[in-house]
């Protein structure tokens, strides 16, 4: 008889869980934390079934009448629409002939039969729309949902844009130290000395005056961006001093890896999560910028609508009692900065609990 | 130290020079040209041409950035393009209606924001500090904007209680009569983040070895709170305050533009829009020189209030 | 020897308290009228200045050779300074003057405690002021090309650097203390109206050269107020002269039916002028905070009510609604002499690229006129206007001097059919598919239109016209522009569409007909519209006095300027002001901007009105 002792089996290999899946663990336990991140998944779906026209596609279109109350208030007073409805017609005296002298005149007869031919379609205007229509009867629920994804896509983008320089310039000053550290935090020192609201108005006065910023909404994503990218920097800055020293950093560098390599592909990972709050903290500031921005005419561009135009629309319109563009805009910013904020707070805590 | 502080001041030179090339550039190559504003509505080349030569913009752009250098250390940015008016003038006479409200909202809002946030500390963890903490986020969420326009059609129009806007020449009438409103938005809006803020720093001192010393040896919990924490969280909120001193002369410039403050805020505004580049050129330099020298001095506090850093 | 016995004592300090006790008394119970401008001034140096507001408060501080009539509509020139109006001589190119003697400027520490007179002297010293380069002068242009010898001497300063006042220049003889006599280059019969603008004035040499760079803050007059307080942007105190001579309000001219005049001549009649005491003016650019401030009853009139409240003041019908009337508020509605626009670039390039809304052939006039008839500009006067506007016919506004009211045209009409018929048949119909028109020639069409970043007016026009364009299937792209940079851009041509306004700087149709004027490229003609038949017509109009004759040339102006369409007409504005009922004695003057010397105020009303 052979006494071959079997060895109870040994507990399977378990894999020491990695910082995300922690953190994943530890967020999915905070309740305010998963009920803000499904607020924002909504937006974000928002914002994609509008991008793709699920939604709001028309939102342009002017479906109601001036001012168009909401439906809960069907009944209200509506004096800017009732002054259009009762305008007189104007008795005008007979229009001048200009066929003597105009080089048109030639193909007057063919321009009106052309003209007759061209059916002129009139659209009835509602009196009331869901949550009320702006000035000109567009419809405020679908405006809102529209200008969602644009504010939300300005501030992902620009934060986006902003964490990326911030991280890259504070990766090598963090990394490398000496004369780059040195012009970098003299750059750094520029940009923070001179006031904020000078700096953006400097940036945003010149995007519009040489039009090299390009069109639509890319100036106002450069703006914020290269406005704001400082205070990502100081903090990665920080981190990659700290671990610039590292055992790890030391070992990579002994196995041959490259300054770049060590910085991005070791270094970068233990320090992304503190560039995933700062992408999150700086989208809600910047969508808060956007509003100012827009305000003073530096916004998104005409044919678009953003929180901040229908905030700077809405400026003058509670005084004459129409109250709800600049609740449906205010409400819904208020409603995505706060889920957005508090899950920067959960994520906060998820990734580092000991700053809890 | 007198070595550190000389170091410092130093090295404050080249970040002045940066900030000059930055702002030279951007007004210079960019910028709108003031000529044609000033110009009046019916105007030939030749009148330009004699506006952009009075105003010095015709020079090769090496020599305006000499003259724009010798500028800032003879503290004399000369007159006004659009008003004539000297700018050393502008500024002195824009930064009082600032400060007078500013200096208030501070004040406030400090004694406001350490008061609540160790209320707060003090029942960490609750129910009552999550509330509190999500009420703040949800504030702090509103844009400005909203606050300033719903404030002022409240209580100005509606209610009546403050005047909707203005300014006068008294400063005590300023500071009862047409400062309040404004105040009170300012310290409204700045407080949840301010409270958010100290609530941390309260916290970060809380969880120290010393406190758990403290009530071990069984201090009250109350003094624990007063005497240890907040005596140690003031370093922080001292460095904080110190840091938003050069907003405070910059001002809130929605708050004045809406309320018709004559502060330094507005102008800035004003000088953007009129490509007033001797007032943009005078507030960006002192603006600077004010932030750099208030960080020195903070950080300077800093390493005499807290023994433990020493002078690198 | 002064006996100070207890009784003298105690009868002082008796009289000292009645004479403080009544003081606050006695200033309540001055006139102050307060307002808001609702732009920000810049200065009160009559020739420097150009904005409306710094203009305004001029009109108040000085006084020039001539003035408009307060009451007599249409508007009618008036002698102030001068005894009486000249008629032109030497076929509409002499003017001589006449100032009246023992009129006095207000005193100023720069006259050594003198009383100083007004002469002739100060008349020309003021004119040449418009020509000397060091003042940068936005109103320069009104004497360019226009007084004999003064473009000499202009060039002449210009040219040496140094600036004689002394020299004489041939077009102004001061034949005596108060004569002066001005030389035109050509007959001009519209001089008699730059003479009444409130900036051309005479001004005090001693107090000019006293004061230097400073003369914005030291306006020195010999009109009914003086400048008692100024801080910039924020408020200007007017007072009331002690010196001055005082007017009496002239009824010759009021229209007895209208019950505005009554009621200036209830309040006004037989009493020396101007009667307000102090004048208290605050610039607020924000129209809420304004807005607001009048309800408030913070201030005493509002001009201009502002756009964007205009249904909460008026009804569709133009009277006021019943919450203000209650309060007895009275409203003033005005057609003023200004007109809202969108130039085209007439040029064949813009920005460095071909321009396809250039030139004069039939497919390029076709576009313009397409371009125009497809612009809703009902919707502009209904949703941006709220209302308060009509639309412009002609290039001329209403209220001056050769404005046609039967000139009627439907070539600004609001007419997407006509419009997309004009682009079918001239070749700008969709080739590539994308559903928008390209050109003829098959490159994509693309209109750009330039507007005013900071106004939000202008982006709701410039929203309203890309929505108007994208229904007759034209995409159009609108650039906001800082306002300096716009002014510039449309001097040198540098855009494709823009908005613009006008307002008249003086009664008569020249004024608006100069901004098609070819030779005025690069200055007011933003278009750079260049039609020789047009410029025909113009010279010929400027050699005759107002007559059927000139009438009948600018109608045909008007027509060639609806045929070639180098612009988009946009409207004139109707603008509400509004008054307390305690401010007696007024009617808005389509071209005097301010009425203060008309005014005034019942302040037991005032007092009881604002304490509520």
């Amino acid at each position: 008889m052979s006494a071959v002792l079997t060895n109870p089996p040994s507990p399977p290999l378990q894999e020491s869980p990695g910082l995300w899946a922690l953190a994943w663990r530890r967020l999915r336990q905070d309740g305010v934390g998963i009920a803000s991140l499904v607020v924002v998944v909504f937006f974000l779906l928002l914002m994609a079934a509008s991008y793709t026209g699920l939604v709001a596609k028309d939102w342009s279109k002017e479906k109601g009448v001036s001012y168009a109350n909401p439906s809960f208030m069907a009944g209200s007073e509506n004096l800017e629409a009732r002054a259009m409805a009762q305008k007189e017609a104007a008795t005008r005296p007979p229009p001048v002939d200009l066929s003597d002298i105009d080089p048109l005149a030639p193909r007057y007869k063919e321009w009106e039969e052309r003209a007759a031919k061209i059916a002129v379609t009139e659209t009835k205007r509602a009196e009331t729309l869901a949550f009320g229509g702006d000035k000109w009867g567009r419809d405020v629920l679908q405006k809102v949902i529209k200008g969602s994804e644009v504010s939300i896509f300005v501030g992902l983008t620009a934060a986006l844009l902003a964490t990326l320089i911030g991280t890259l310039l504070g990766a090598s000053a963090g990394y490398f130290g000496g004369w780059v550290n040195d012009f970098l935090e003299w750059f750094y020192n520029i940009f923070t000395s001179i006031p904020y609201i000078l700096l953006i108005l400097a940036f945003a006065a010149v995007a519009s005056a040489s039009g090299k910023f390009g069109k639509g909404i890319l100036p106002i994503v450069l703006i914020l961006s290269l406005t704001g990218w400082t205070g990502i920097y100081r903090l990665i800055r920080a981190e990659y001093i700290k671990h610039g020293n590292r055992e790890y950093v030391k070992a990579a560098q002994a196995i041959g890896a490259s300054n770049w390599s060590r910085m991005f592909v070791h270094i970068l990972p233990n320090v992304s999560h503190v560039a995933l709050v700062q992408l999150s903290q700086h989208t809600v500031q910047f969508i808060k910028a956007e509003v100012i921005l827009s305000f003073l005419g530096f916004g998104v561009p005409v044919d678009m609508v953003s929180w901040g135009t229908m905030l700077a629309e809405a400026q003058n319109e509670l005084v004459i009692g129409k109250w709800w563009q600049l609740f449906a805009a205010g409400a819904a910013m208020a409603i995505l900065v706060t889920a957005f904020s508090l899950l920067t707070d959960s994520l906060r805590d998820a990734l580092d609990p000991k700053l809890k | 130290m007198t070595a550190y502080v000389v170091r410092r001041l130093w090295q404050m030179i080249p970040t002045i020079a940066g900030v000059i090339l930055l702002i030279f550039f951007l007004f210079n190559w960019i910028g709108g040209d003031p000529a044609q504003v000033l110009a009046g509505k019916i105007s030939n080349p030749e009148q330009i041409a004699n506006i952009r030569k009075q105003l010095g913009v015709d020079q090769p752009v090496w020599y305006q950035l000499w003259v724009f250098v010798q500028q800032v250390f003879t503290f004399d940015f000369g007159r006004s393009w659009s008003t004539n008016e000297e700018v050393s003038r502008i500024l002195l006479t824009r930064v009082g209606p600032t400060l007078t409200i500013m200096i208030p909202v501070l004040i406030i809002e400090t004694c406001l924001a350490v008061l609540f946030a160790i209320m707060v500390a003090y029942v960490r963890g609750t129910i009552t500090d999550r509330a509190i903490m999500i009420v703040c986020t949800v504030a702090m969420s509103i844009s400005f904007l909203v606050y300033i326009i719903v404030f002022q059609w409240l209580f100005g129009f509606i209610l009546g209680w403050f005047p909707v806007q203005g300014w006068s020449e008294s400063f005590w009438k300023n500071l009862f009569t047409y400062a309040p409103l404004p105040i009170m938005l300012a310290v409204f809006v700045g407080l949840a983040p301010q409270l958010r803020l100290y609530r941390s720093f309260f916290l970060d001192e809380i969880n120290q070895d010393y406190v758990r010393t403290a009530r071990a040896k069984g201090v009250p919990e109350k003094k624990v709170m007063l005497k240890h924490v907040l005596r140690n969280a003031m370093i922080p909120i001292l460095t904080n305050i110190g840091i938003s001193l050069p907003g405070v002369f910059v001002g809130s410039f929605l708050l004045e533009v809406f309320f018709s403050i004559p502060g330094l805020g507005r102008e800035i505004i004003t000088a953007v829009n009129r490509s007033d580049f001797p007032v943009i050129k005078a507030v960006t330099v002192y603006l600077a020189v004010l932030t750099m020298i208030i960080n020195l001095l903070v950080d300077v506090l800093y390493k005499f209030v807290d023994p433990r850093v020493s002078f690198k | 020897m002064i006996l100070l016995t207890s009784r003298a004592l105690k009868l002082s300090a008796f009289l000292a308290a009645v004479v403080i006790g009544l003081a606050p008394a006695a200033y309540a119970q001055q006139k102050v009228l307060r307002f808001a401008f609702r732009t920000a001034e810049t200065g009160f140096d009559p020739q420097r200045i150009d904005d409306r507001y710094s203009v305004g408060v001029c009109e108040n501080l000085f006084e020039g050779l001539l003035t408009y009539d307060y009451l007599a509509r249409p508007v009618k020139l008036v002698p102030l300074v001068a005894e009486s109006i000249p008629t032109p001589e030497e076929g509409g190119t002499r003017y001589t003057f006449r100032i009246r003697p023992g009129i006095y400027f207000a005193q100023d520490a720069a006259f050594k405690g003198q009383k100083r007179e007004l002469t002739a002297r100060d008349m020309e010293y003021a004119l040449k002021r418009f020509r000397d380069y060091r003042n940068r002068s936005p109103y320069e242009w009104l004497f360019e090309n226009k007084i004999v010898g003064l473009d000499e001497w202009a060039k002449k300063s210009r040219d040496s650097g140094k600036v004689d006042y002394d020299a004489k220049v041939a077009g102004m003889e001061v034949r005596d203390r108060y004569t002066i006599s001005f030389k035109l280059k050509e007959p001009d019969f519209n001089f008699l109206y730059v003479l009444a603008m409130p900036n051309v004035v005479p001004v005090a040499r001693e107090v000019i050269e006293a004061y230097g760079q400073d003369t914005m803050g030291h306006p020195v007059g010999t009109g009914p107020f003086v400048l008692k307080e100024w801080v910039r942007r924020s408020k200007i105190v007017l007072e009331r002269n002690p010196d001055h001579r005082g007017y009496e309000l002239e009824t010759r001219y009021a229209d007895t039916t209208d019950e505005w005049d009554r009621r200036a001549m209830e309040s006004l009649r037989g009493k020396r002028l101007p009667l307000l005491d102090r004048v208290e003016i605050y610039p607020i650019e924000d129209e809420q905070p304004r807005f607001l401030a009048f309800l408030n009853k913070e201030h005493d009139i509002m001009d201009e009510t502002p756009f964007a409240f205009i249904h909460q003041v008026v009804m569709p019908s133009g009277k006021l609604m019943p919450a203000l009337a209650k309060q007895g508020i009275q409203v003033f509605r005005e057609l003023q002499p200004e007109l809202t626009y969108f130039p085209f670039n007439t040029n064949l390039t813009a920005e460095g690229r071909p321009n396809p809304v250039g030139g004069y052939t039939p497919d390029r006039i076709a576009l313009r006129r397409a371009l125009a008839l497809a612009y809703d500009i009902d919707g502009e006067i209904d949703i941006v206007r709220k209302g308060q506007a009509i639309p412009a016919q002609t290039p001329v506004a209403p209220g001056v001097v050769g404005y046609d009211p039967g000139f009627h045209s439907t070539a600004n009409n609001h007419d997407p059919a006509k419009a997309k018929a004009l682009l079918d048949m001239f070749g700008y119909v969709d080739r590539d598919g994308d559903g928008l028109r390209d050109l003829p020639d098959g490159a994509p069409l693309t209109v750009r239109l330039k507007y005013d970043a900071g106004s939000a007016e202008k982006r709701q026009l410039a929203e309203l016209y890309v929505k108007s364009l994208a229904d007759v299937g034209v995409r159009m792209e609108a650039q906001g522009v800082q306002f300096a940079d716009l002014l510039k851009d449309k001097k040198v041509s540098n855009y494709m569409m823009a908005t613009s306004a006008w307002i008249a700087d003086y009664p008569d149709a020249q004024n608006f007909l100069q901004l098609l004027y070819g030779p005025n490229t690069g200055q007011s003609n933003e278009a750079e519209f260049k039609l020789p038949e047009y410029d025909r017509l113009y010279e010929k109009s400027q050699a005759i006095p107002d007559s059927p004759e000139r009438n009948a040339i600018y109608r045909e102006m008007d027509r060639l300027m609806l045929a070639y369409a180098p612009w988009r007409l946009g409207v004139h504005r109707v603008f509400n002001h509004l008054q307390y009922p305690w401010v007696k004695g007024y009617k808005k003057h389509p071209i005097l901007y301010t009425n203060f010397k008309y005014l005034d105020i019942d302040v037991a009303a005032q007092r009881a009105g604002t304490r509520q």
